[in-house]
């Protein structure tokens, strides 16, 4: 234990000394925090639904006024209604154009953005110049003249506009009482966090494999294996790198959420619902994820104990890769129907019950018996892929030169055994 | 203490390296190594070390099996390696916190190490940044870091020139005379004459020689010979004796400055004198051969 700690210590000294490593931990984590400041300093409203800080609004706003779009109507039975048309296009200003001629011209030279001709109740001529591929100005049009439409037929039938339009528009209030599970506000946290032990398994593992395949090309293993044990060595240098990756990721996420939280309102608080994350979830979440990414981790370090060169860590983690994404191929597909037979199997299975449990418990139905079943399946197998990576790399010493097949490896542990 | 290796047996891929290696050795005293590449040296410590596995024998220190991890050993191997992105004290500190010391005496063992060995300015400097002699210096001073008391060095000399052998060979007798039991390997057999009192010869495998290397001198220089003369060159002299003195002496060999004679089995020194009195042969040299370790060696395993 003694000396798991001291390597535990020294790998961990190493990670944090590293240029390389703070480096890109600190500027992630800015970087995340800049950029959820972005609608402070810059007008984002289009997306966030928030307008900027409101002064700067208002200074804008003539410069805006300005610069806003001119769309010419010739309207030849007098229909319009001038603030139904200003509140459907509020940045464009509407210039009525003294014939179709003079519209015509505006959009031939390009002084207007559109222009129309209201020639019936139904029906109308749209000119523009080019359309794009996302003009929206027809469709827009289209909607304010059935309001006309419909404001033209209660006047001629004596009707209440305002009345039938309140009726039409009735709000209906929901009391939501959800007695189990909020399946469709659970699928959305599913999605980020498997996603999340997803790429930290791709990222990290291989970074763990190639922190083992290390000693091997710089030939400090013999001294290693002759100073302590091979599972010191190995669960040092594993946890080592699941502690500081969990560190990096924990850092990075805790800039994103404290300028989250400070810029909250500039962001009209659309992204709440990404750091409101159910307590259940969580700690589901944090034994599930945590254990399956260790899982992983030691099957990677197993890997990198394979090969004395860091450029043959890919090809000796290829296997592993496959398994990575088999599993999250299959839990994607799982989302919809996470009760199937496929998911009960899989959410038992120490490579995929990381996701797929975890899964089950926020949007499927399990006991308390399979979760505890599952997780301590989960972890044996931690503990059974860290003792086997331990042999691994232990039987790897001293064997330079092309990467050792697994099964070779295998055959040679049991002869050992 | 006393270090015994008994009858050790080693295969690899269904090949039998090691036939049987027996050795031993006492606290105070050095055990040299010695064999052609490839012989066995470096399985047999890899073995001791517990790097590998023996398929046969047994490895005892003062009666009990060896556990290499419950001793204090120093142990530079062949395959000379350490941490190159890290700095030399750091590193040093490290392992001998792995071979049981706390942090404040590994710091002040390794900061003593690197003194001693001339390289205390490069403490705080990147392993990498360091030329290829002092890294070598930075793994001597980190085998010995934990105040071993078992110091196995495998080819410690290769790769240092004469100033740093020589501090190297200091600091071997100083271990020696501080009562550690040391072992090496080596192709250079002065070393190995310098400093060891025993020496363990391997070849194909094989332990062909070992046992007290002065006695084992002695029993190589039995009944030899050395004898040049002022009236004639070795050529000449060697002539001279097939002729003339065929019945006291055989010529075994031709050295720089002597040839090495067996002096038959019926003859006396006093009577081989007087026959080379009377063969008007003026002796220059003429006494009893000893011969170096380097002869004992290519007489051993040079055929």
């Amino acid at each position: 234990m003694k000396r798991f700690l001291v390597v535990l210590k020294y790998e961990l000294k190493e990670y944090f000394t590293s240029k390389g490593f703070m480096v890109t931990t600190i500027l992630i984590g800015l970087i995340g925090a800049i950029l959820l400041s972005l609608p402070r300093v810059i007008d984002l409203s289009e997306f966030t639904g928030v307008e900027v800080v409101a002064q700067q609004k208002k200074e804008d706003n003539k410069e805006e006024q300005e610069e806003k779009d001119k769309l010419y109507l010739v309207d030849k039975i007098g229909l319009t209604n001038q603030a139904i048309l200003e509140e459907y296009f509020p940045d464009s200003e509407w210039i009525m154009a003294e014939s179709e001629e003079t519209l015509k011209e505006a959009v031939q030279n390009q002084e207007a953005e559109a222009g129309f001709v209201i020639q019936s109740e139904d029906s109308y001529d749209y000119y523009l110049y080019n359309r794009g591929l996302d003009d929206e100005i027809s469709d827009q049009f289209d909607e304010a003249m059935q309001i006309f439409y419909r404001q033209a037929y209660c006047e001629a039938n004596e009707l209440d506009y305002q009345q039938i339009e309140e009726m039409y528009e009735a709000d209906i209030h929901v009391n939501e009482q959800i007695l189990n599970k909020d399946t469709r506000q659970n699928y959305f946290y599913c999605y980020i966090l498997v996603i999340l032990v997803f790429m930290m398994i791709i990222m990290y593992g291989q970074s763990i494999a190639i922190s083992v395949t290390n000693e091997k090309s710089n030939r400090s293993i013999e001294v290693l294996v002759t100073s302590t044990t091979p599972n010191s060595l190995l669960f040092g240098k594993v946890m080592a790198g699941a502690i500081s990756s969990l560190l990096q990721v924990g850092y990075i996420l805790g800039c994103i959420l404290i300028s989250y939280q400070f810029n909250r309102e500039q962001w009209g608080g659309m992204l709440d619902m990404v750091f409101k994350i159910p307590s259940e979830v969580l700690i589901t979440f944090a034994f599930f994820g945590l254990g399956g990414f260790l899982f992983y981790a030691f099957l990677y370090g197993a890997m990198g104990a394979m090969v004395s060169k860091t450029e043959d860590v890919s090809k000796s983690s290829g296997g592993l890769m496959t398994m990575v994404m088999i599993v999250y191929g299959v839990s994607m597909a799982l989302l919809s129907n996470v009760d199937s037979i496929v998911g009960k199997v899989f959410s038992f299975l120490p490579f995929s019950s990381y996701s797929v449990m975890f899964m089950r418990i926020a949007m499927g139905t399990v006991e308390i018996w399979e979760v505890i079943v599952s997780f301590v399946i989960l972890l044996v197998s931690i503990i059974g892929a860290g003792l086997l990576s331990a042999k691994l790399y232990r039987l790897g010493t001293l064997r330079y030169g092309n990467p050792i097949k697994l099964r070779t490896a295998l055959k040679g542990i049991r002869k050992v055994d | 203490m006393k270090l015994e290796v008994k009858q050790i047996y080693k295969s690899f891929e269904q090949k039998e390296i090691l036939h049987g290696i027996s050795l031993e050795v006492e606290s105070g005293k050095a055990l040299g190594l010695l064999g052609r590449n490839g012989a066995g040296k470096t399985t047999t410590i890899r073995i001791l070390m517990d790097v590998f596995h023996a398929d046969k024998g047994e490895i005892l220190l003062d009666g009990k099996r060896f556990k290499p991890e419950k001793s204090k050993i120093g142990y530079l191997p062949e395959e000379r390696g350490l941490y190159p992105k890290r700095t030399v004290l750091d590193q040093m500190i490290f392992f001998a916190r792995l071979r049981g010391m706390n942090k404040e005496e590994a710091k002040k063992s390794a900061l003593k190490w690197l003194e001693r060995l001339q390289i205390g300015e490069y403490a705080s400097k990147k392993l990498e940044t360091l030329s290829k002699g002092n890294q070598q210096k930075v793994q001597l001073a980190t085998t010995l870091v934990c105040h071993p008391d078992i110091v196995i060095l495998d080819e410690p000399f290769s790769g240092l020139d004469p100033v740093n052998s020589q501090m190297l060979k200091e600091i071997v007798h100083e271990l020696i005379s501080d009562n550690k039991i040391v072992i090496f390997s080596s192709h250079q057999m002065s070393y190995v004459e310098e400093f060891c009192d025993q020496i363990a010869i391997i070849n194909h495998g094989e332990i062909v020689l070992s046992g007290d290397l002065k006695d084992i001198k002695k029993e190589y220089g039995k009944n030899r010979l050395i004898l040049s003369a002022e009236n004639y060159t070795l050529d000449k002299l060697q002539e001279k004796l097939k002729e003339e003195l065929a019945d006291y002496v055989q010529i075994k060999e031709q050295k720089k400055d002597f040839l090495v004679l067996k002096l038959s089995s019926n003859q006396t020194r006093k009577q081989l004198l007087d026959r080379l009195g009377k063969a008007d042969i003026e002796i220059e040299r003429f006494g009893t051969y000893e011969p170096s370790l380097n002869d004992i060696f290519v007489a051993k395993v040079g055929e």
